[in-house]
């Protein structure tokens, strides 16, 4: 390989410096984007027993209901109609016009039985994974099981 | 936006509640049903009448349920993740009370009531330290 200009070990230490810059940059950028997208929280009550226990800490993520409403069966985080800045942990068991039903999987949850159902719009996170305690980490499976959003 | 602070010591609370939260909190109520559940227990071993004996283990059922019941409300609605970092016994005590509830409504052992009533002490000891007899009742006036 012939050069008219030779190569300096600087222009390489510049280079590779450089390139680890561009790098850093691209992965804080990605990684800010998915962090943003994130949130930790912490479970108090029992109406999702036996899916959620007092005291779980789960990550919560607000990107899915960017792209789409939410699913029948899916545990999300909703304000409290009665005290908007409250947050519910609860499941869909239904969806309407605009509106989303909630149920705790508690037989002794209050929920849309008692405060009516919740705009779709304000539904914006979804429970997506378990991190505490850890014996009982991992993701946070939709129920598959019918729910009868009227009665019990 | 997520960070490891927040991962360690989540700072937003997600509700699962099972009611609405008045504000008004007392580990008395528990500790009053699981004294119930004590006395109920002495009768019951001092009686030889077998209708009075079935009426204590029904009422005493009861009143354990209602423990488990005063110490859920307790749990979740008054202690906050705050409470935590002054108390790390704080869920380990609440979980090991309730299901101390549980051997209680299922057991005819007075001493298991009165472990029970230790462990409710603990518990208000905690509400005590946390300033809740003067935020979670009603002063007089």
């Amino acid at each position: 390989m012939t050069s008219s200009v030779p190569i300096r070990p600087g222009w390489l230490v510049a280079g590779g410096i450089g390139a680890a810059v561009a790098a850093a940059t691209a992965v804080g950028f990605a990684g800010w984007r998915i962090l943003r997208h994130l949130d930790a929280v912490e479970v108090t009550g029992r109406s999702m027993v036996p899916t959620l226990e007092p005291g779980d800490r789960l990550l919560v993520e607000t990107w899915t209901y960017r792209r789409r409403p939410p699913v029948v069966g899916e545990v999300v985080v909703a304000p409290d109609p009665r005290e908007p800045t409250r947050e519910l942990v609860k499941r869909v068991a239904a969806m309407g016009e605009g509106k989303v039903t909630l149920r705790g999987d508690s037989a002794k949850s209050t929920d849309s039985r008692r405060f009516g159902s919740v705009p779709v719009a304000k539904v914006r996170a979804r429970a997506a994974f378990r991190y505490w305690p850890p014996q009982r980490a991992g993701l946070i499976p939709p129920s598959s099981v019918e729910m009868d959003p009227l009665t019990d | 936006m997520l960070n490891i602070r927040r991962l360690i010591h989540p700072t937003r609370v997600v509700h699962a509640h099972c009611d609405l939260p008045c504000g008004i909190y007392d580990p008395d109520q528990a500790r009053i049903e699981a004294e119930s559940c004590v006395r109920i227990l002495e009768k019951y071993a001092d009686s030889d009448d077998p209708h009075f004996k079935a009426r204590c283990i029904h009422i005493k059922e009861e009143r354990a349920d209602l423990v488990i019941d005063h110490l859920d409300c307790l749990w979740h609605d008054y202690f906050k993740p705050n409470h935590k970092e002054q108390f790390p016994d704080l869920h380990d005590t609440f979980w090991m009370a309730s299901k101390q509830a549980s051997t209680v409504k299922g057991s005819l052992d007075v001493e298991e009531a009165r472990k029970l009533l230790t462990m409710i002490n603990r518990i208000g000891e905690m509400w005590t330290a946390t300033g809740g007899p003067e935020k979670t009742r009603i002063q007089p006036q």
